[in-house]
């Protein structure tokens, strides 16, 4: 809403400049987003009046004049115009003005002589192209008065955002109420009247009855319907001032009649519509006006020139049945538009239903200065008012005749209950100690009834809103406007005395946190990615449908790549990577902890299950003076997993090969599930060429993605303690050679199970393979064997005993020998 | 040679060899040619019995002090080049400290989630505990329980994203392109499930992930953070949000920071205002950051509506209490004064690895 200064100024009372406004408004809840003033190219010109006038002594034409402006002293001004006297008002430009053409004014030297300004011709202000001498003002005129202020056009116009709430603050009327609430100074708002009404018929004895009648078929789309006609308007440019309104406003002038209805608008709020009555099809000698839903199909020419299809749920206005002539609240028709050869003008006041013209504004993407009204909601007990105030002015500015009466079809009167408003509950919510005739006092300002029960304890008050303040109903409606308007921020500071409660993080948040902080420490740096997927995701990765379960589906996507909610972490991951690629950054390590949406078949809301997922790709880092930073693989990766599952204290893990259909994603043979007791926890691999490639990715990646879920489900909070060794232990290397598919996991196994309660540790520190010395399809894996007692220090007899038999069980179990 | 020139001349020539020995191996060997089973000092001694008796004490006397002179003077020796060893290798080992150290490689938390903890921190400091809600709302939970009305803009496609509704009574994609079930646009619906599962007092907050259709641009993501708070107890005020909030905003952006609360409308808080924080660059008085009005604005908040209160069942003459909304990203670029939010989504390790 544009709220011009002046105008307001017309309205209320306001002390102070602009700024003291803009800042008041700030505090109440108006929020000023841009401050425009007008009549800034006119700075440093004032009007003036010429107090002596010269011969100049260097010329034959010019003048030397002294000229009293707002300046202390007449300035004295070379002037060559020929058209003025001594004593004439004219307009100055004073030094640091700057006319059209970016012409500075200077202290400058005319033929030897000081000129401190200049006396200005319109052409040189740029008003019009008369150059026939400097502007000589009426003898009546001011002196000293900047000219922009003179002329009317000095205004400040504050661009402010009203709160879908306060649909009174959307005119000009409802600023000036707001402005005295603020200031508690009184508004002195003046409505012009019709002066004349004029009666029609043929014996010149009718009202508007006889030219119009009104339907309403939907009293709940429209509870107020208002007509009134007036007849031989002259179609023309508006006057100056109502130019200037519509301007400040931030309309364009079109034509008298059309700037008068929206004049009004601003002025009080409620959209008028002007048909031209000559348009709107006549039957039985009478125009009717139908307010209707639109039939099926129907449609309707704004008058923005675009054809729109309508609904069965949007409201029109028709004139009969048949014929829409307006989309109700939100556009006129072009089929009854005012025009230059419009004579009669049928002017609608009505009330639409807030709800419904949101919607149909919504559903056509159409937006009007009258919608934005109505969906606010629109007083409808002014609606006649406003009516009156347009036919006064029709009459002043259009040379229009006033047909007698109105037509005013009102099925649903607006019901006001009057509002009980405990002070002490104000004080007691506010926390402020706001005296009772502040509320008093300032809700009167609002336009409220406030009426004060002496019988009531603690002082109750019955307040009946203004009819224009939909959004006060209840007593907290009240508080609102009473704390907002004593000040927000002068309640002071409190914290709240709370008893009974406890806060902090609970032990899954705790652990949440633990394993973003294990991953970190690990080298993984934590990523977000969006939430949306692509629908070729999936197939990307090569998942079947049962594994993926149902997408969730956005009906209007911002775009096709994100039409539906992400089933995996891992594509947003990917491109992640490829975008790190793409900008030179070779190396990647990122892990990130969301959700994904899991649809669920004849369910409206999905699953939500949150996931871990790690991508590794390059090294650790570029190679330092001191260190080699090797490519990064597959036990990286599954290295990573590993501590996470011990940071959680997650015991018996096992790594095992997946079945390829639940693993299409990874390469074969560098893909692990993850298995805690039986059930799988997620999976550690490299990502499949394959799947990079649609990716957009040409380097190895390594991958992982764990359900946190089941993590939490696993997680231990300790493990029993288990005592340090006191005594000594022994260290014996053992490499054994064994087939290829022997596992390291199975040959672990075999020497845990044969090394009995003597064998503390089995650590593996090397794998060697050598068709010559090891032999074909065959691997040397060496062990360091740690032996140890507690209560003694082995003897190397005991050692040696120990150490044989496991090897003997190792070697015939696994088919494997000791390497020498 | 008489035995006592001998001595002597053992002496003198340890003496005169110890400088030459430089290497504990040859200093060993000296010791050995004079000290050893068959060294020269221990062959004399060994000759002792066969000089006169008469000169035995004298000559015993002398051998001994020979004996014990060359001894402290190979010790002594030994002690130097151990110590000129010790320097040696220390030299050897000397470095150019100025080089880099070799440094280990951790990774950095999102700066998002870094906020977000550092909030969660904040608050639970003040005894609030921290709930988490579905991505997935109903409009129930995140419009009509909030007492936002059926008409309501907010509600509209343009500003939500409607999902596809997947149950048999739900309501088909219209041309509005709306249904009943939604990406949440805002924390504030877990206000909700929060007061239907537990009595008051309460005292929460909510952080997490929201959605809006708005293109991603410098300035907005179609995905954000946001960070609900809400507390409802006895005797709740309007003083104890101004006072909860002004905490908060001198933990997060520093103590020098002033706060402002301008009135506002949100459909379920009543009064509700919008928390503006005084401007870090210029301290109020006006700045390009603050783009001249030396106020931030970074939060939502206000009373609960009472009307919210009756939707879940809480006596909202007993209770009052109040509600905030903090953007997480809003906080974060005003910190960092962050050129272009699409950098939290990128993935970027040169954008991550800063903070």
């Amino acid at each position: 809403m544009r709220v011009s200064y002046e105008w307001l100024k017309e309205l209320v009372d306001i002390p102070g400049d602009p700024q003291t406004l803009v800042d008041e408004f700030t505090r109440t809840g108006t929020e000023v987003e841009g401050i425009e003033r007008t009549g800034s190219e006119f700075d440093n010109i004032v009007t003036g009046q010429v107090v002596s006038k010269e011969p100049h002594p260097n010329s034959d034409h010019m003048w030397l004049c002294k000229v009293q402006t707002d300046e202390p002293e007449p300035l004295q001004i070379v002037c060559g115009a020929q058209n003025f006297e001594q004593g004439d008002k004219i307009v100055v430009a004073k030094i640091g003005a700057v006319l059209p053409g970016d012409f500075r004014i200077k202290k400058s030297k005319l033929r030897g002589v000081d000129s401190f300004g200049m006396n200005c011709s319109e052409r040189e202000l740029g008003l019009s192209d008369s150059h026939e001498g400097i502007i000589v003002l009426p003898s009546d005129a001011p002196v000293g008065v900047p000219f922009a202020e003179y002329r009317g056009m000095s205004d400040t116009v504050l661009d402010c955002e009203m709160t879908p709430n306060r649909p009174d603050c959307l005119s000009m009327t409802g600023v000036a109420t707001e402005v005295s609430a603020i200031f508690d100074v009184p508004t002195h708002i003046e409505l012009p009247r019709v002066a004349e009404e004029h009666a029609v018929g043929e014996e010149g004895d009718e009202g508007v009855e006889s030219l119009v009648d009104v339907r309403i078929d939907d009293p709940e789309l429209c509870c107020r319907y208002t007509a009134r006609v007036v007849r031989n308007v002259k179609i023309g440019p508006s006057p100056d001032w109502l130019a200037r309104r519509v301007m400040a406003a931030g309309a364009r002038p079109i034509n008298n009649v059309v700037d008068v209805t929206n004049y009004v608008m601003f002025l009080t709020g409620q959209p008028l519509h002007a048909f031209d009555l000559g348009k709107l099809t006549e039957q039985d000698g009478k125009r009717h006006i139908v307010v209707r839903r639109a039939h099926e199909g129907e449609h309707l020419t704004t008058l923005d020139e675009q054809d729109r299809a309508l609904t069965t749920d949007m409201l029109v206005i028709s004139d009969g049945d048949d014929r829409a002539v307006a989309l109700a609240g939100v556009m006129g028709g072009l089929n009854s538009d005012i025009d230059e050869t419009t004579v009669d003008v049928l002017l609608e006041s009505a009330c639409f239903d807030s709800g419904n013209i949101s919607r149909t504004s919504r559903s056509l993407g159409l937006m009007s200065e009258a919608s934005i009204r109505f969906e606010r909601q629109v007083d409808p007990e002014r609606a006649n008012e406003v009516s009156d105030v347009a036919a006064a002015l029709f009459e002043q500015c259009c040379g229009a005749e006033v047909v007698r009466g109105m037509v005013d079809e009102y099925p649903r009167p607006l019901e006001l209950e009057p509002i009980v408003l405990r002070p002490q509950r104000v004080r007691a919510i506010c926390g402020a100690n706001i005296d009772d005739d502040f509320m008093v006092a300032r809700l009167e300002r609002l336009g409220c009834g406030v009426e004060r029960c002496a019988e009531a304890e603690q002082g109750e008050m019955r307040v009946l809103p203004p009819t224009n303040r939909p959004d006060l109903t209840r007593e907290i409606d009240l508080v609102e406007e009473i704390l907002r308007l004593w000040g927000e921020g002068d309640v002071e500071p409190t914290l709240p005395a709370s008893r009974n409660h406890a806060g902090g993080l609970t032990v899954a948040q705790r652990r949440e946190r633990l394993i973003g902080q294990t991953l970190r420490a690990c080298g993984l740096s934590e990523t977000t990615t969006y939430c949306f997927a692509d629908p070729r995701d999936i197939s990307r990765l090569g998942m079947e449908r049962e594994v993926a379960g149902v997408p969730v589906k956005i009906i209007r996507p911002l775009v096709s790549e994100q039409s539906e909610m992400r089933r995996d972490l891992i594509p947003g991951l990917l491109r992640a990577v490829a975008y790190n690629k793409d900008h030179g950054v070779a190396n990647v390590h990122l892990y990130e902890m969301g959700r994904v949406l899991i649809g669920r078949p004849n369910k409206s809301l999905p699953n939500e299950p949150t996931f871990v997922a790690g991508v590794l790709s390059g090294a650790w880092d570029e190679d330092a003076w001191n260190h080699r930073y090797g490519k990064l693989d597959f036990f990286d990766g599954k290295g990573i997993v590993e501590e996470l599952l011990d940071a959680l204290r997650i015991q018996k893990a096992r790594f095992r090969v997946p079945e390829s259909e639940h693993a299409s994603w990874l390469q074969p043979g560098l893909a692990a599930e993850v298995v805690v007791r039986g059930s799988v926890l997620g999976w550690v691999g490299n990502i499949h060429p394959k799947t990079l490639k649609l990716f957009g990715i040409s380097d190895p990646v390594v991958a992982f993605e764990l359900s946190v879920d089941a993590l939490q489900r696993l997680a231990c909070d300790q493990l029993p303690y288990v005592d340090v060794p006191t005594l000594p232990g022994v260290d014996v290397d053992l490499a054994i050679v064994v087939d290829e598919d022997v596992t390291y996991e199975q040959l672990v196994q075999r020497i845990t199970s044969a090394g009995g309660k003597l064998l503390r540790n089995v650590r593996l520190f090397d794998v060697y393979r050598d068709d010559v010395r090891v032999g074909p399809n065959k691997k040397s894996m060496a062990f360091s064997l740690t032996y140890r007692a507690d209560d003694h220090t082995l003897t190397s007899k005991e050692v040696d005993k120990a150490h044989t038999r496991l090897v003997t069980k190792v070697l015939k179990s696994t088919g494997g020998e000791v390497r020498s | 040679m008489a035995m006592k020139e001998e001595l002597e001349a053992i002496q003198e020539q340890v003496v005169m060899n110890l400088q030459a020995a430089k290497t504990m191996d040859s200093l060993e060997q000296l010791r050995v040619k004079v000290l050893g089973k068959k060294g020269s000092l221990t062959s004399i001694m060994r000759m002792m019995g066969k000089i006169p008796p008469e000169e035995r004490p004298a000559m015993g006397k002398l051998a001994n002090t020979v004996r014990a002179n060359v001894d402290n003077a190979i010790k002594q020796r030994r002690e130097d080049l151990t110590k000129q060893a010790l320097h040696a290798r220390m030299q050897a080992e000397a470095a150019d400290v100025t080089l880099p150290g070799r440094r280990f490689t951790h990774g950095t938390q999102h700066l998002i989630n870094q906020i977000r903890e550092e909030i969660e921190d904040i608050f639970c400091g003040l005894g609030y505990i921290v709930a988490d809600g579905p991505y997935v709302e109903t409009t129930y939970y995140n419009f009509t329980a909030l007492n936002a009305p059926e008409n309501h803009p907010s509600r509209s496609a343009k500003d939500s994203f409607y999902i596809e509704d997947n149950a048999p009574e739900g309501k088909p994609p219209l041309m509005l392109g709306d249904s009943d079930v939604l990406l949440r646009t805002q924390t504030s619906g877990m206000q909700v499930h929060y007061m239907e599962e537990n009595k008051p007092p309460i005292y929460m907050i909510c952080p997490g992930t929201v959605f809006r259709p708005d293109t991603p641009d410098a300035n907005h993501l179609p995905q954000f953070t946001q960070v609900e708070g809400l507390v409802v107890d006895e005797g709740i005020t309007f003083g104890d949000l101004k006072g909860t909030l002004d905490y908060f905003c001198r933990e997060i952006f520093g103590k020098d920071r002033a706060t402002r609360y301008r009135p506002h409308f949100f459909p379920f808080t009543e009064p509700s205002c919008e928390v503006d924080v005084s401007c870090g660059v210029c301290h109020g008085k006006g700045c390009r950051f603050c783009k001249n009005v030396g106020w931030l604005e970074i939060l939502g908040c206000g009373m609960v509506d009472p009307n919210v209160f009756q939707y879940v069942g809480i006596d909202p003459e007993k209770y009052t209490g109040f509600a905030f909304g903090i953007g997480v990203e809003r906080v974060a670029a005003l910190r960092y004064d962050l050129p272009d939010l699409r950098m939290l989504m990128e993935g970027d390790m040169r954008f991550l690895r800063q903070f």
